[in-house]
């Protein structure tokens, strides 16, 4: 299956949250207890139970509050850190561009968690398993919308083959930016290109987004460097070790008896 | 401090007989507390090292069950050693100190001629104190591989009270302890077992004793030293 994208396209959203609660419903997620935090946002963090959740952020310029929305989800990246971060395999990437964690081989040890540059998997400390968007893999893979892009009223989700949404996006966004020069696509490229690209009204940072998310480097010199050189470390002591078994025994100095009591003078 | 501590007991008497008393009680156990907890620990950690490690972990009741047991360990091996510097009979153990973190020329003559006496062969180095030039090395290894394997242990284990930015560079930082330490254990364990000329040493780690011939050939320094201290003590006594 061709690379996906879903277009989030802020401009046109209206904050309706029905985007989480179709996503509760598909999967079966139980409804959390909330409180307003700020503005219309009720949620500030995703759960193991809470997977797409909706920011709300009143910016005031000359006079105007500009009312900034925006649905949180995995960005299901092509450069996962969670992936390489996964101390199981339990993390894969689809050819669709969908990064998927399988609960069966999770052991919830975190480092997802910890690595992801947008604070998205979150471990449940009970089952010990890891959760994040799925992207409605289920659905995609047979022909259906994700929930939360089949549910959109206003139309500021759709879903498609990448070059095709990113063409759309791109001619969105000229458009948008008539109105809010500040517009720009967020997906594009960050993290390898993202399955879910933003088109948004404003720079990232105003979003509570990282301006430019990489692989954290700690974890590149984790798994790249220190990982290989470890074992190879590892591995050499141990041959070293064999081979001067097999020195001392060609040299006779097992049998000598002045190695016995460890003399040698 | 080191001083304070060293200075608080007596010494015991050293040469007794064809013996020499090179490890006190106390830091054979430190020893053997650090060794089993570090193998516990080092097998209990696979599960997260690699996948193949994964069924393995069956042997401790499955990997969470591991990970509770690697947490339990780690507390005897930063604990049970860091108490014996403060309990007991402290003295050895600040000496201990003192003597690795003084690296002198002739550590480093004896750390060149090392690969072949690693090999069987006999290499050129002046005489040693208690502890030869690659004892210092591997002590060095097990001094900062345990501080900072507990240090990012701590921040791994306790990873939501820290930003998440430690927490990152915690692995790579566990690892890497774990990796140099393992390297030198292996080093460590064939020199005291299978090592025809410095397996005499393991007496020491047992018992406390070496015997006299052997620290003559390997710390002949520290041996005239010990002789020389007896006996001055003797004629002080007399």
């Amino acid at each position: 299956m061709a690379r996906k994208t879903v277009l989030i396209d802020t401009s046109l959203c209206t904050g309706c949250k029905a985007c989480s609660v179709a996503c509760k419903a598909w999967n079966e997620l139980p409804a959390e207890k909330t409180q307003l935090l700020t503005s219309y946002q009720t949620q500030n963090a995703f759960t193991t139970k809470t997977w797409t959740y909706m920011t709300f952020v009143e910016k005031y310029e000359d006079q105007k509050m500009n009312w900034l929305m925006r649905k949180a989800q995995c960005f299901h990246c092509a450069d996962p850190s969670c992936m390489k971060a996964c101390s199981s395999n339990a993390i894969t990437k689809t050819e669709s561009g969908y990064v998927v964690i399988d609960q069966e081989k999770c052991i919830g040890c975190g480092y997802c968690v910890e690595n992801c540059p947008f604070g998205v998997p979150k471990v449940d400390q009970v089952k010990k398993k890891s959760y994040k968007c799925t992207g409605c893999i289920d659905r995609v893979e047979n022909n259906l919308l994700p929930a939360c892009v089949n549910t959109c009223q206003p139309g500021a989700l759709s879903f498609g083959e990448r070059d095709v949404v990113l063409t759309q996006a791109k001619k969105r966004l000229a458009e948008v930016q008539k109105t809010h020069p500040k517009a720009q696509l967020y997906g594009e490229k960050e993290m390898g290109g993202t399955t879910y690209l933003y088109l948004l009204l404003d720079s990232p940072e105003v979003y509570d987004l990282p301006v430019n998310p990489t692989v954290p480097l700690s974890l590149t010199l984790w798994k790249d460097v220190i990982r290989p050189v470890g074992t190879v470390a590892v591995g050499g002591a141990a041959a070293a070790v064999v081979l001067g078994v097999f020195a001392n025994l060609f040299r006779g100095n097992y049998s000598n008896s002045d190695h016995k009591e460890g003399g040698k003078d | 401090m080191a001083l304070k501590m060293e200075t608080r007991n007596q010494m015991p008497k050293r040469i007794v007989e064809d013996k020499v008393l090179r490890f006190s009680a106390g830091e054979r156990l430190s020893h053997w507390v650090h060794a089993i907890s570090f193998f516990v620990l080092l097998f209990t950690g696979l599960g997260v090292l690699s996948t193949s490690f994964q069924p393995a972990m069956a042997i401790f009741g499955g990997i969470q069950v591991a990970q509770l047991i690697h947490r339990i360990a780690a507390v005897f091996f930063v604990v049970v050693v860091g108490l014996m510097f403060f309990v007991g009979n402290p003295r050895y153990h600040w000496r201990w100190l003192k003597f690795v973190f003084s690296f002198k020329k002739s550590d480093w003559q004896h750390v060149c001629a090392f690969p072949k006496e690693f090999f069987g062969g006999h290499g050129n180095y002046p005489e040693q104190e208690k502890y030869n030039g690659g004892e210092k090395i591997n002590s060095l290894i097990t001094i900062f591989g345990t501080v900072f394997i507990t240090l990012s242990g701590v921040v791994m284990w306790f990873a939501s009270s820290f930003p998440p930015a430690l927490v990152r560079w915690a692995y790579p930082v566990h690892d890497l302890s774990m990796f140099i330490m393992t390297a030198a254990a292996i080093g460590h364990i064939y020199l005291g077992l299978l090592h025809p000329d410095s397996r005499a040493a393991m007496s020491g780690m047992i018992n406390g004793y070496v015997s006299t011939k052997f620290a003559r050939a390997h710390h002949r320094e520290w041996y005239e030293r010990l002789k020389k201290e007896q006996s001055m003590n003797e004629q002080k006594n007399v």
